[in-house]
């Protein structure tokens, strides 16, 4: 420690504190809609009509082909702008907060990621399920909540943890609109310090912390979902059996 | 096809008869799977239909149901008439009970899930009378100590007596099979075959695919031969086998009997 004191470093770490709230709120609040989303467009996009394939395949190549900091920098800053062109006079005095341009980018362009997942999983589901729940007159909603999305989530598990870690690893980008997220706050506390190895090599460890308890949480999720499939099956009773 | 003219028996007896089909035409793209089909189901009756690959056996079958839409002629289902309307298709479901070749349980749920789900959705049945009427059931497919086991767990025999359980609590007045033991280990065949007969006696109208011709001397009122999307004969079980008319059947039966 050179010239830093311990009560610097303490206030410091507070706002590294503060800017690790902003990131996960804004990554758990990111993740959730564009999993509601990505869920709602992955069904939709099995619709054989031809404007819906249409639509489809133009988003997915847009929000997968663009960086996602593009992304955020036109909501950010064409943002106002295009609410202006939809909603008049009133849309264009709306401000797009940092926080609010990167919940809508990653909301978009994950929700394509999320969409080819549960697509690819529905389609590999066998037409049987869908056929047993509609002759057991099992209503459309009921049978995607209870019979058909259970079994997608199973299949497009390993996917979707993808997608999470990923979306995690992105999220300091919002901090280039402006944000003062967990990225920021290092940066600055490094740049006052002139200690930058311990402000991103804290930075680092909250990254890591939280993806490993992601993992814990994903491999719980998988137990959960792989309910009733051969594989392993002898294994988790014993464990069951155990606990 | 456009008048729909309920046959005379019907017009003087409306509940005698389970299901109507008159002029039943289905295509798949170019191909005409179902070619003009007629064919009355008497209340309780047991009807076995056979032929070869590809006949439009199962397209009749599922045609029913409505898990096929059909393009021509008229289906009625315990007096109500099959349309387009989502409220129709649904009624007739919940008269009509549904067993698929492959079983098509749902493998995240056990086997009692399996079977409460469709009642307590449609019946409105609490969790615990759902419960008490899907072991009931599951008693009488002889699997009551199967219950909480999930379909991996089970063998294909018992798979398809589930199914078979799931299919009877909604307590459905129709049965409809498609080949239910097609797709099963010949040592299984027996214990799928067993359950179906005691059904057949319960006075249940059954309808069913299958190529087991023992079973359909044993238990089937009517025996139902079709080709090329057609019905080519339909008679009681004992002539079906004993003196078909057909050059078509007496093939048929020889191949398969061989
Ligand atoms: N979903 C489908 N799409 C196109 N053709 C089909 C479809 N289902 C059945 N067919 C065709 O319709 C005909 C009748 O099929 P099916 O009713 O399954 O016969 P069966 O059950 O007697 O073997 C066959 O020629 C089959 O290839
Ligand atoms: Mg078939």
């Amino acid at each position: 420690m050179t010239n830093l004191s311990l009560a610097d470093l303490a206030g410091y770490m507070r706002q590294l504190g503060e800017g690790a709230l902003i990131t996960l709120e804004l990554f758990l609040t990111s993740f959730a809609l564009a999993f509601i989303f990505g869920v709602l467009i992955g069904i939709a996009t099995l619709s054989r009509s031809r404007v819906v394939q249409g639509i489809w395949r133009v988003y997915a190549s847009i929000f997968m082909g663009v960086p996602s900091l593009l992304v955020i920098f036109l909501t950010f800053y064409g943002g106002s702008a295009m609410l202006g062109a939809v909603l008049g006079e009133f849309g264009a005095r709306i401000d797009i907060s940092p926080f609010g341009a990167g919940v809508i980018a990653f909301t978009v362009v994950y929700a394509a990621y999320i969409a080819e997942l549960v697509r690819g999983a529905i389609e590999n589901l066998p037409k049987g399920q869908f056929e047993g729940a509609r002759a057991l007159a099992i209503p459309p909603a009921i049978m995607w909540g209870k019979v058909i999305l259970p079994q997608v989530m199973r299949l497009a598990l390993p996917g979707l943890v993808n997608v999470w870690s990923f979306m995690l690893k992105e999220t300091p980008l919002v901090s280039l609109a402006g944000l003062q997220d967990l990225v920021a706050a290092a940066k600055i506390a490094a740049g006052a310090t002139k200690e930058p190895f311990i402000f991103f090599v804290a930075t680092a460890l909250v990254f890591i912390a939280f993806s490993a308890l992601s993992f814990r949480l994903a491999s719980r999720l998988e137990t959960r979902l792989d309910r009733g499939q051969r594989r392993e099956a002898a294994g988790r009773s014993s464990s069951r059996a155990a606990a | 096809m456009t008048m729909h003219a309920p046959a005379p028996d019907a017009a003087k007896e409306p509940g005698r008869l389970a299901i109507t089909i008159s002029g039943l035409v289905k295509h798949y793209g170019s191909h005409r799977a179902l070619n003009g089909i007629d064919l009355e189901v008497r209340r309780g009756e047991r009807i076995v239909i056979c032929g070869p690959s590809g006949s439009g056996k199962s397209t009749l079958i599922r045609c029913i149901n409505a898990l096929e839409r059909h393009d021509g002629g008229s289906i009625v289902v315990n007096g109500i008439e099959l349309t387009a309307d989502e409220g129709t298709v649904q009624d007739i479901r919940q008269e009509v009970g549904m067993v698929f070749q492959h079983f098509n349980l749902f493998p995240h749920l056990t086997a009692i899930e399996n079977c409460m789900l469709a009642p307590q959705l449609n019946r409105g049945l609490t969790k615990a009378r759902a419960e008490k009427l899907a072991m009931h059931y599951l008693e009488r497919v002889h699997l009551a100590d199967h219950a909480r086991k999930y379909p991996s767990r089970l063998s294909g025999g018992q798979q398809q007596r589930v199914a078979i359980a799931r299919a009877l609590c909604m307590e459905p007045r129709i049965l409809l099979f498609d080949e239910p033991t097609s797709a099963l280990d010949p040592e299984m065949v027996n214990e799928v075959l067993g359950v179906m007969e005691e059904l057949a006696a319960s006075g249940v109208t059954m309808l069913c695919v299958t190529h087991e011709m023992g079973f359909a001397r044993r238990v089937a009122d009517r025996c139902v031969f079709m080709d090329h999307g057609e019905i080519v004969e339909s008679r009681d079980a004992a002539s079906f086998f004993q003196a078909p008319e057909s050059q078509r059947l007496r093939d048929f039966l020889a191949q398969i009997l061989r």
